[in-house]
């Protein structure tokens, strides 16, 4: 058999393998991504588990010249067959056998952590613990003794600081050490106990010839005592229902002394053994002392502050993002919409390529590079400001503050949060639900998103209501805020029976202690989300832009809008528009172009309502002075965004303005609407479906067009229904 | 009495908990199982859910979830 080993690892002349994969292994808030960044670092790439939504994490690299792989395991409680990040971790150690498993372990929280470290062990794969955060074990007066840790588990146990680097090139020593030892350095088997190892070894008797386990290919007493527990994913994936059977007289054996639950009774003997072995080995001050988390919750999470302090920092989080990106966003655009294009054009021009491939790429090509980058400074301060949120510890809290509220409409605590992004934007609001474990929860929070009006969308009704109520404009924007809300709580309800029927999921949830995040663990998360939102997302967004714009130039050369096939489509759609109080092609015309981007619809209704009006030649420039531009409009976005964040503290704005170009259009709309009908179409603005990039984002979070179709089809209806009721019921009162 | 029942600032011993399946086991694995101490240490500003202190860390969950965890006070204060 050791034949057969040895045939499929690579080794070098000296006869160590040369390369080598290590699994890390832990619980959440061990510090496990902060320890995978100081080993990996940038070299890191993230990506998802097949078939599911949990994010994986693994890195490449050579280490005192040999290849290794690092594979960040996602962090869990337990090997249960329950969750998908649980299932994610154990399909992956049995299947793909590391050739060791790194164990990170919270040094201030070991009853629990060993809990973990246990069932590690029942996979016979070397196992090298990193103690980590010992340096504020060490200040809690926690006294451990590492030797006799490594020499009960039969591992070995390091003591590490990932925040600081502390202990990780020794981890890496030993964890490489072990690995090439991996035939002989197997890890202590832990009794469970004469009742249970009689069983196990019963069972393990029965097993003894399954083909798997002949190969080496399935750890014989972990499968055993998964039999025992009645874990029938490991029984149904390795077929060993045949053996079921022989199981049972094992099995009844143990219900008979020990009750009918052996799943509940190996879970107790598992947390008998890691209290046993905290007794062994740590001791800990006489007195506890109260603790900085406990004084810091005392007020964050007090009956009375809670709440205002919760929103005092959602308030701020959402600011931040939405401020510092702004300027950013702006630069980008202005680059793509300016000079790139035009650069494009003179290039283009030299090689006399003809007018549509000039067209292509300045408006279908360049403008879908600008809608891939423009979401990207969002993206990143989304994703630092959530990153900053969770590694602080004040993510969990802010669950704990708003579980109740949200547990109404069928979500959990966590949900708030990328609901709240949404108003800013919904793109980086549907990478946000990333926070919350549970599958249906981030389904249902991502469906809702949507409902979010965000930013792009008041352009639209700053128009509207500048040409039709200028009397009351605030309450008429407030109020279609407030619609969206209102319909989210309703559709939230309605999904929660529909859809998202069954029990709602557990709101079971470590508080941990808050910790300061470092630099380097907020840069490389918002990295490699702004990284991978590039990768992914972009190639998809690129695409549909050229596509689009396909829609909107072809045929080749037909001067009026309402001849492309864009126009034409509007023509054949605008019917359905008729009940709403817009059924005219240009409206229909401008929402189609809105799945772009919301704010699209306006500057698509100043070409066919006013056509020509807008077209204004722009100075011509020299690439100098483009590039001077370029480069003192990027200085400037660092300097608003500095002036924003300050502002952030003062007094907020809203900056609900209107542009010079739409001022024309105002009249142009008199014309077509009457207040009723464009309330109504405001309405439908705000509800049909989301820009096809939040589309591209879901697809991206969950792996599959699910979702997205879902939304696509509930939105659109939704947007119909609340648009037909808004004007038919206006009419029939006489507006 | 369940965990439910305890105030802040109660203490209890876990007896048993009284639910099967993925519950139980997520319970279990977080460190609930019987015969371990456990303290209410605060209710979240709307009621719910609660937070607990159990195996030296700091656990919340939902009333009806604590429900299911059977306990016998062991003082209050």
């Amino acid at each position: 058999m050791s034949a057969l080993i040895a045939s499929t690892v690579h080794r070098g002349k000296s006869g160590r393998r040369t390369h080598l994969t290590i699994a890390v292994a832990g619980n959440p808030n061990a510090g496990k991504s902060t320890l995978t960044n100081a080993i990996a670092g940038s070299r890191l790439s993230v990506g998802n588990w097949p078939g599911v939504t949990v994010e994986k994490k693994s890195a490449t690299f050579d280490f005192q010249g040999r290849k290794i792989t690092l594979v960040d395991l996602p962090g869990t409680y337990s090997l249960s067959p329950y969750t998908q990040e649980e299932v994610v971790a154990r399909d992956y150690l049995v299947h793909e056998k590391p050739d060791v498993i790194i164990n990170v372990v919270d040094a201030t929280n070991l009853e629990r952590n060993l809990y973990f470290t246990l069932q590690l062990l029942e996979l016979n794969i070397p196992l090298v613990m990193a103690l980590n955060m010992h340096d504020e074990a060490a200040q809690k007066g926690f006294r451990i003794d590492i030797d006799k840790m490594a020499l009960m588990l039969g591992s070995a146990v390091i003591p590490t600081v990932a925040t600081k680097g502390e202990g990780i090139g020794r981890l890496m020593e030993t964890a490489v050490a072990f690995a090439d030892a991996s035939e002989t350095q197997r890890p202590a088997v832990v009794s469970y106990g004469e009742d249970i190892e009689k069983a196990v070894a019963a069972v393990a008797e029965q097993l003894k010839d399954h083909a798997d386990v002949v190969s080496g290919h399935l750890p014989l007493r972990w499968m055993a005592l998964k039999m025992i527990e009645g874990d029938a994913r490991a029984i149904e994936h390795y077929q060993t229902e045949a053996y079921a059977a022989l199981t049972e007289k094992a099995a009844h054996h143990l219900r008979s002394a020990h009750g009918e639950d052996l799943e509940a009774l190996l879970a107790d003997v598992r947390y008998g053994l890691a209290a046993g072995l905290t007794r062994e080995t740590l001791r800990k001050p006489e007195k506890r002392k109260r603790e900085l988390t406990e004084r810091i919750d005392a007020v964050v999470l007090n009956r009375y502050a809670g709440i205002p302090i919760f929103f005092v920092a959602m308030w701020l989080m959402f600011k931040l993002t939405f401020d510092i990106a702004g300027p950013f966003t702006d630069w980008l655009d202005g680059i793509v919409a300016g000079p790139l294009p035009r650069w494009a054009a003179v290039l283009l021009a030299a090689i006399s390529a003809p007018d549509w491939i000039v067209s292509l790429v300045t408006e279908g090509i360049i403008a879908g590079v600008g809608s891939v980058l423009v979401f990207l400074p969002p993206i990143f301060a989304m994703m630092f400001f959530i990153t900053l949120l969770e590694a602080s510890g004040y993510l969990a809290r802010a669950a704990f503050v708003m579980d109740r509220l949200m547990s109404a409409i069928g979500l959990h605590g966590k949900s708030f949060i990328p609901l709240l992004l949404g108003f800013g934007c919904n793109v980086p609001a549907i990478y946000a639900t990333r926070t919350l474990e549970n599958p249906r929860d981030k389904a249902l929070t991502a469906l809702l998103i949507p409902l979010m009006s965000c930013g792009a969308r008041l352009p639209v009704y700053v128009v509207f209501t500048a040409a039709f109520f200028s009397a009351y404009a605030v309450t008429v924007l407030w109020s279609l805020y407030l619609l969206g809300i209102v319909l989210a709580v309703l559709v939230g309800f309605l999904f929660k029976k529909t859809l998202f029927r069954g029990e709602a999921p557990v709101f079971i949830m470590e508080l941990p202690p808050y910790r300061i995040p470092t630099a380097k663990n907020l840069m490389i998360h918002t990295w490699e989300k702004g990284k991978h939102y590039l990768m992914k997302a972009g190639t998809w967004i690129l695409a549909i832009s050229v596509f689009v714009w396909f829609g909107l130039n072809l045929p080749w050369g037909v001067e009026a809008k309402k001849e492309s096939y864009l126009g034409k489509t509007g023509q054949i759609i605008a019917p359905v528009f008729a009940p709403l109080g817009f059924g005219t092609w240009e409206a229909a015309s401008s929402l189609l172009t809105g799945v772009v981007a919301k704010e699209i619809v306006v500057a698509t209704m100043g070409e066919v309502y006013a056509p020509g009006a807008e077209e204004k030649e722009e100075e011509a420039s020299s690439f100098s002075e483009d590039v001077r531009e370029i480069t003192v409009s990027f200085g400037g976005a660092f300097v608003d965004a500095a002036k924003n964040v300050f502002s952030t503290f003062g007094v907020a704005t809203m900056s609900a303005q209107e542009d010079e170009e739409t001022a024309g259009l105002k009249s142009v709309l008199a014309k077509t609407f009457t207040p009723l009908s464009a309330y109504a179409f405001m309405a439908f603005v705000l509800l049909y479906l989301p820009c096809f990039i939040v589309l591209v984002a879901m697809r991206h979070e969950f792996g599959s067009w699910k979702w997205a179709g879902v939304t696509i089809v509930y939105q659109t209806v939704l947007a119909w229904m609340v648009a037909f009721v808004i004007y038919q019921g206006g009419r029939l009162v006489g507006l | 009495m369940t965990l439910a029942d305890l105030k802040t600032g109660q203490s209890g011993k876990i007896l048993k908990i009284s639910v099967s399946g993925a519950l139980k086991r997520r319970l279990m694995d977080m460190g609930v199982v019987p015969g371990t101490d456990v303290r209410v240490e605060k209710v979240a500003p709307l009621g719910d859910p609660i937070e607990v202190r159990i195996k030296s860390y700091a656990l919340s969950l939902r009333r009806g979830e604590a429900r299911h965890i059977e306990v016998e006070g062991t003082h209050s204060s």
